[in-house]
């Protein structure tokens, strides 16, 4: 007994002693969550980013620096998320970071700024966008927080102006009505206002907002209002189980809507656990889906590869975007390499070097993006995707892309 | 309750005095002031790591201590003591932001305004008890989650709120460093307070009303009133504790203030010991520790090649949640009352060494 327990002990000293030798490399610490109540989402979105930093290290890391990353499940507990930071800050001397969801990135904003690690999350609440906080709605400047993607309000706007579009194209008469679906809860909350701003602005009659939980339950009372108030389109906040219950729920009372969802509300895995009830359901992606054939794509496969050997999984479009998001911040640590070494001051200046900025590999997989300075509004495209289950299976199509004009007042908001 | 129900030989009280005194020795005493001593000298050794898990235990002891003093001392539940917390937390970052007032003064300010809205949810308590009680206090949590995320006067909405740092005379306590001997201070100030409270009047009426009400009303203890102050003060604990955790963060979020940071709360109370002030403290470091040091047992494990692939990294995930759910439960099994009566036998045991019985 002893010996096993010396022999794996010398072993894992062994192991670290060897980890500490290696000399050029840069720390990066990811979050993930992998066990908590966002798990059903964030396990694809964690794959993509460890996949790709994986993928990085294979294939001659940053320019031959080896990103040095440690995962963490800390499971949606801010606590933990905190713990977790101060140790790779103070130990580990992380120069950037992989996060996740709202919970950690907001508790993380202020500190980030302050130790100049920029935090790229897959929080894509607005007011993460106006990093010099010329909005007079921004609380708090965030201007080391970025995401891939745009962020949630302007995804919602995205949505209703493809819903105008189809309104018009449909010929329909009169005034279409739009309502908001979700929890009271910041993150359904968070597109509320403005996305009901520019539905007034487009024409839309605005409902008072149906308030659906987070967690799965009966919803045919909130479906039955839905159909009272002759709703035409519905913008659903949840994600998760709460969409299943909203949408069989609502076939059950036979609402007559169209749903657009958030970009955690929509995937295969969650159509597939809906079955049949799921027409013509909109929702909007910031890449392309796994089948699809596009160039960029080829290389994301390739990641996906170093956690399925297979090669048979289908990953979902939370799965690409991980990829993306890991692959700009690698880029970005390129830039800051050869201009003064792989800081978080430079990686930030990185960040803003490209415009229009595809990473080398994933064109057409991650959408051009761009951050400036004073506006982290990544990317302002948003493709517009509709599931449907017909016949037991699956079939997505593309319906549309949106681009929307970065107008200032929509700045953080 | 080892210590006031049964006492070992040798261990002989005389007056009322002894009887309450918070330091049994000088050398206790001494012991006391050094370890704060000594706390004060941490930034120059510990890490920010350990600094953050400090002030972590500091905020969320003084939050927890508060439902000790309901729970532990005067009997009553409170499922909402996590919205408490949150309500401190935005009431303090609004104080000082609509007002402009310091946030030194926003902190205490923010802990009266809590302490009015606990009273508030508390009013039940006057009717009620046991299992109603709790059922009432729940309300008081989803009342107060759903208010952070309406009322965007006070608490931003979805947005959340930012609070600024503690600032005392031009020098802005903005770092792990800095901020560690606000924790303290603050932890030490409300921790005294807290022993001293159950040695006055008021916190021996907190103490008739748990163990027997009905002989405590008949003795001229007016139940209303120390039930409804228990609540105060509950919850101005949270308060405080919920507005070091804002100012620390320098943002708060209406996300994090759910029904199970209350149940954690408690969860802190039981294995610490329930009526017992040292027991409080113990039990929020076994519960801040706990999560840690298995995050660290598994960081060992993924600096290994076989250890760091992901189906190892995810199988652990869900090991290391059991592995605090499987600890908690034997705890309760194996330590019922709380890591306060094993610290008061360890002490015991060596106090009389070697002649213990």
């Amino acid at each position: 007994m002893n010996k096993v327990l010396l022999g794996s002990l010398s072993a894992v000293s062994l192991a670290v002693a060897a980890s500490a030798q290696a000399k050029d490399e840069v720390f990066v610490g990811h979050l993930a969550d992998l066990s908590g109540p966002t798990a059903f989402v964030g396990k694809y979105y964690a794959d993509g980013v460890r996949d790709s930093l994986a993928y990085i290290n294979k294939n001659g890391g940053i320019d031959g620096t080896t990103v040095n990353f440690e995962t963490i499940d800390y499971a949606y507990k801010v606590p933990q998320a905190i713990g977790a930071y101060k140790k790779w800050k103070s130990r580990k001397k992380m120069v950037a970071m992989q996060g996740w969801g709202t919970a950690d990135t907001e508790a993380l904003i202020s500190f980030a700024a302050k130790d100049k690690i920029p935090v790229y999350s897959a929080s894509y609440s607005g007011h993460l966008t106006d990093p010099m906080g010329k909005n007079p709605h921004t609380k708090k400047p965030a201007p080391y927080n970025f995401f891939y993607g745009a962020s949630y309000s302007d995804a919602c706007r995205a949505l209703v102006k493809w819903a105008a579009d189809d309104w018009k194209m449909k010929g329909k008469k009169g005034q279409p009505k739009f309502t908001h679906i979700g929890a009271n809860h910041p993150f359904p909350n968070a597109p509320k206002k403005a996305c009901a701003e520019y539905a007034t602005e487009l024409g839309f009659n605005v409902m008072p907002p149906v308030v659906v939980s987070m967690k799965p339950g009966d919803f045919k009372a909130q479906c039955l209002t839905l159909k009272n108030s002759k709703t035409n389109y519905g913008y659903i906040g949840n994600l998760g189980g709460s969409v299943l219950s909203l949408i069989k729920s609502c076939k059950t009372v036979k609402t007559d809507i169209q749903f657009m969802s958030n970009i955690w509300g929509g995937d295969k895995e969650i159509f597939n656990a809906i079955g049949s009830g799921v027409k013509d359901y909109v929702f909007p992606t910031m890449t392309p889906f796994w089948s699809d054939d596009v160039e960029g794509m080829k290389l994301v496969h390739k990641v996906s590869l170093q956690s399925d050997k297979s090669g048979k999984k289908q990953r979902t479009h939370h799965y690409v975007r991980g990829v993306c998001s890991a692959f700009y911040m690698k880029e970005a640590m390129e830039w800051a390499k050869k201009n003064g070494g792989i800081t978080g001051a430079n990686i930030k200046k990185g960040m803003y070097a490209v415009k229009n900025w595809e990473p080398k590999g994933l064109e057409g997989a991650c959408m051009p993006a761009t951050w400036t300075n004073d506006d982290h509004r990544g990317i302002n495209t948003v493709n517009i995707y509709k599931g449907n289950y017909e016949n037991g299976e699956v079939k997505i199509d593309k319906v549309s892309e949106v681009t929307l004009e970065r107008r200032d007042d929509w700045l953080g908001y | 309750m080892s210590t006031t129900s049964m006492r070992p030989c040798g261990d002989f009280r005389t007056s009322y005095q002894q009887d309450n005194t918070i330091f049994e020795t000088k050398f206790i005493w001494l012991l006391a002031v050094a370890s704060v001593g000594l706390l004060c000298l941490a930034p120059l050794f510990l890490d920010e790591y350990f600094l953050s898990l400090a002030i972590q235990v500091s905020y969320l002891g003084i939050a927890a201590l508060g439902l000790n003093i309901l729970v532990g001392f005067t009997g009553q539940i409170s499922l909402g003591h996590g919205a408490f917390f949150g309500f401190g937390a935005f009431a303090s970052a609004w104080i000082n932001t609509q007002f402009g007032i310091p946030v030194f003064f926003a902190i205490p300010l923010a802990g009266f305004l809590t302490m009015a809205v606990g009273m508030m949810f508390g009013l039940p308590a006057a009717r009620i008890k046991g299992l109603y009680l709790a059922i009432a206090t729940l309300a008081a949590q989803f009342i107060i989650e759903d208010f952070f995320a309406r009322a965007e006067w006070f608490s931003g909405g979805s947005a959340g709120a930012m609070a600024d740092s503690v600032n005392i005379f031009g020098y802005l306590f903005d770092t792990d460093q800095s901020f560690y001997y606000i924790a303290i201070f603050a932890l030490v100030t409300m921790y005294l307070w807290g022993s001293n409270l159950m040695r006055t009047r008021d916190g021996r009426a907190f103490v008739a009303v748990r163990d027997h009400y009905l002989s405590a009303e008949i003795m001229g203890i007016n139940l209303t009133k120390y039930r409804l102050l228990s609540f105060g003060v509950s919850a101005f604990y949270a308060g405080i504790g919920g507005a070091l955790y804002g100012h620390y963060l320098g943002y708060v979020s209406a996300e994090g203030f759910t029904i199970m940071m209350s149940i954690q709360f408690l969860a802190m109370c039981i294995i610490g010991g329930l009526g017992s002030v040292k027991g409080t403290l113990m039990g929020v470091i076994f519960m801040v520790m706990l999560p840690e040091s298995l995050e660290s047992v598994v960081g060992l494990m993924k600096e290994t090649s076989w250890g760091n692939i992901p189906a190892v990294v995810d199988g652990i995930a869900y090991l290391k949640e059991m592995a605090i759910g499987l600890v908690i439960i034997l705890f309760l099994i194996f330590e019922p009352e709380g890591l306060a009566h094993r610290w008061a036998q360890i002490k015991n045991y060596w106090k009389f060494y070697p002649f213990s019985y």
